[in-house]
């Protein structure tokens, strides 16, 4: 049994398709990343998955329990860090917490000492009994990572967690996954912009786009496919023979090579591996190379390549000028 | 259990924490008792009036001492003679005046013949209460002395007699407790329940509760609770201090009975309002809805209410309004009991509507909340 299943999920917004029949599983314990740019589809998503909207067609199971079906079942069993920050500000942030872990009927010294670990993970423990309105972004953020994780999920959704945190509290959140997922068997599903964190954290990562996936794979796999591979620029003294640019191509991990202004520019599809051997072969061949530069393929290289876009290309919602956003969503927008 | 009581606590705990909002609620219907208070008394003293007395027989001078009492006693009106009527129709037209009183010529003749007398009221109808209350403080004056020779019809000089007690300063006063604290209630519903889903929908909250397994009950009801313990209790404040600020001391007068039972209408009352509120906001995402919206729902539920005007002089349209009002049932349920001494069996049809109101109401509530985005 997978943890996640999706199935030709559709959602119909009147007559915008924000989700055009999209399809995967996610493996018990896994860690998936879903990657698209802005207004993909990755936030409907989720909320389909997580009861917060009904899908059009489709179908979607979370550990055999289908969503739609048994809603409470799903809720029991999920532990959801949304997009935007839901933590009440007239609140501390322990009771937030506190009472969070009560809406899933949490028994009172169970409750206790997860927060107090958790808030110690995410380094809110001195803080907790602070208003959350006295919270900087981050703190904000961090609680409500905290506050998903409260009632021990077997499966954890994440939409843009560490979205506006500082490179030092990002890793206090990858080590918080990652240790929790070494402590137990936590399933994960999480969106996000970051290379390194889908890198740090996902076995596999999905693409989507104009609500549909386009490509599915591991982050090596996926990179493995796109035309625009590591670039290895050495200057070398003197000039190159074809002796030297044939050896080189003859490596099974270069994918072409150009030799312009006593500069060597490689194409090559793993980069750091790839630099002691050209080091190598530039030396047998009795050249000495004076600068190296690797430029890495990036997630933006995967992105464009598979969606045509840049990873973040802001687009307007539509909000009724006449009604803006004070009716019911439906009518509203 | 546990997770409706998280409701209830997480509700309550978020309102203490805006003693504003809790302050606002009580001062604000005090405000309004002393305003409204004060000001009905100012307009219903004093009233100008000018007398063109054409006839100067014997019943004419008995209609002018008559006036002149009712000017030296009560102090309603504040007579003055005007010589002819163009004059004192004119004072009307300019403002001297909120009424005229013309005594024809042949006034005194007729009631010796045994005719009807007629006297000519020329009133400002731009003036709704002020012209009102001239029309019923004179007719009722002449009424009581001169019942043998001036025609007014008995059944319409009772009526007014009324209208005049309930215009004295102390018990036009006391008379809008009842309104007041049903006032209280209004905004104490309008600000608990139902708001704080449009304002949890309004700032991406609710996306987090509706993440749990929290049941469309548990969330509904949680918050009904919260909402009917803080508006009881500032209901309850605003009884006492309001009753306070207009001269009754409640804890020496009414008996714990009495206090119970005004407790029971306060709390019923409550219950329908939330009820209604969700009914009505339920949908709404945005705080400026509820502030266009509250505005005009006060105002319709409350004036029809009888809360400071009774309902027996509405038109037809306006009382079956009333009739559906659970603000009338409020009014008339806490007169009863406040002024009246009466006990529940008094007052059982004003529990019944209300509560059938509230029961219908929350269930409208409880099924129509929407458990999703
Ligand atoms: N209530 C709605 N009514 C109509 N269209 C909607 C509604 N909610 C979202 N959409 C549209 O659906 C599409 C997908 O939106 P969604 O929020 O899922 O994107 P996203 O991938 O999460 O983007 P981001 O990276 O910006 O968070 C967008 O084009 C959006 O405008
Ligand atoms: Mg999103």
């Amino acid at each position: 049994m997978f943890a996640i299943e999706v199935n030709e999920l559709i959602k119909q917004y009147g007559t915008f398709s924000a989700l055009k029949g999209v399809s995967f599983s996610i493996n018990k314990g896994e860690c998936f990343g879903l990657l698209g740019p802005n207004g993909a589809g990755k936030t409907t998503l989720i909320r389909i998955l997580t009861t917060l909207l009904k899908s059009t067609s489709g179908k979607a199971t979370m550990m055999g329990i289908e969503v739609g079906k048994d809603n409470t079942g799903v809720r029991k069993l999920i532990g959801v860090v949304p997009q935007a920050m839901t933590s009440d500000l007239d609140l501390t942030g322990l009771e937030n917490m506190d009472i969070y872990a009560r809406f899933y009927n949490m028994p009172k010294k169970d409750r206790k000492a997860r927060i107090d670990d958790l808030l110690e993970r995410v380094g809110l423990r001195d803080r907790r009994n602070d208003l959350v309105a006295t919270y900087s972004g981050g703190m904000r953020r961090r609680l409500e990572i905290a506050k998903g994780l409260v009632h021990k999920p077997a499966i954890l959704i994440l939409d843009e967690p560490t979205i506006g945190l500082d490179p030092q509290s990002r890793h206090v959140v990858w080590d918080l996954l990652t240790n929790l997922r070494k402590e137990d068997t936590l399933t994960i599903l999480l969106t996000t912009h970051y290379m390194e964190e889908a890198e740090f954290l996902c076995e596999r990562i999905a693409i989507i786009d104009h609500g549909e996936i386009v490509a599915i794979d591991t982050l090596e796999g996926l990179k493995k496919v796109i035309p625009t591979k590591d670039i290895v620029e050495i200057v070398i003294k003197g000039t190159a023979g074809e002796r030297l640019i044939e050896d080189i191509k003859s490596l099974p991990m270069v994918r072409s090579i150009i030799f312009a202004d006593g500069k060597l520019r490689i194409s090559v599809e793993n980069g750091a591996q790839a630099i002691p051997l050209l080091l190598d072969k530039i030396e047998t061949s009795g050249g000495k190379a004076t600068s190296i530069l690797l430029k890495q393929q990036t997630l933006e290289d995967v992105f464009i390549h598979f969606t045509g876009r840049p990873i973040r290309e802001e687009e307007a919602r539509k909000v009724n000028f006449l009604i803006g956003a004070g009716l019911p969503q439906k009518m509203g927008r | 259990m546990t997770r409706l009581l998280a409701v209830v606590e997480r509700d309550l705990r978020r309102f203490v924490r805006n003693p504003i909002v809790i302050l606002s609620s009580i001062v604000m219907p005090l405000l309004y008792l002393i305003i409204l208070g004060s000001s009905f008394q100012g307009t219903l003293k004093n009233l100008p009036i000018a007398v063109v007395n054409m006839d100067n027989g014997p019943q004419s001078i008995r209609v002018m001492e008559r006036l002149q009492a009712l000017e030296a006693g009560p102090g309603y009106i504040k007579v003055s003679r005007e010589s002819d009527q163009g004059k004192a129709v004119e004072g009307i037209k300019n403002g001297r005046y909120k009424g005229a009183l013309i005594l024809p010529h042949d006034f005194s003749r007729n009631i010796l013949k045994g005719n009807r007398g007629e006297i000519g009221l020329f009133l400002d109808n731009t003036e709704t209460i002020a012209s009102e209350t001239i029309r019923n403080v004179v007719t009722a004056g002449m009424s009581n002395i001169e019942v043998k020779f001036i025609p007014v019809r008995e059944r319409n000089a009772r009526a007014i007699v009324r209208y005049i007690e309930l215009y004295k300063k102390v018990d036009y006063d006391q008379s809008l407790i009842p309104g007041i604290v049903i006032m209280a209630i209004f905004l104490g519903t309008l600000t608990t329940g139902a708001f704080n889903t449009v304002m949890d929908k309004f700032l991406g909250l609710d996306e987090s509760y509706l993440l749990t397994p929290l049941s469309k009950r548990d969330i509904v009801l949680g918050l009904v609770i919260s909402g009917v313990i803080i508006t009881t209790t500032i209901a309850i404040t605003v009884l006492f201090l309001g009753s306070f600020i207009s001269g009754i001391h409640l804890w020496n007068i009414l008996s714990p009975v009495a206090l119970l039972s005004a407790i029971i209408i306060i709390i019923l009352s409550i219950l329908g309002l939330i009820g209604m509120m969700f009914v009505i906001l339920g949908r709404a995402n945005h705080p400026r809805i509820v502030g266009v919206l509250g505005g005009f729902l006060n105002v319709i539920f409350f004036f029809p209410s009888g809360a400071i005007y009774p309902t027996d002089s509405f038109p037809g349209w306006l009382k079956m309004f009333a009739k559906i009002d659970p603000e009338t049932y409020s009014v008339h349920a806490l007169k009863t009991i406040l002024f009246k001494g009466e006990n529940l069996t008094a007052i059982r049809g004003d529990l019944i509507f209300l509560t059938i109101f509230a029961l219908i109401t929350l269930t409208i509530a409880t099924l129509t909340y929407k458990r999703e985005l």
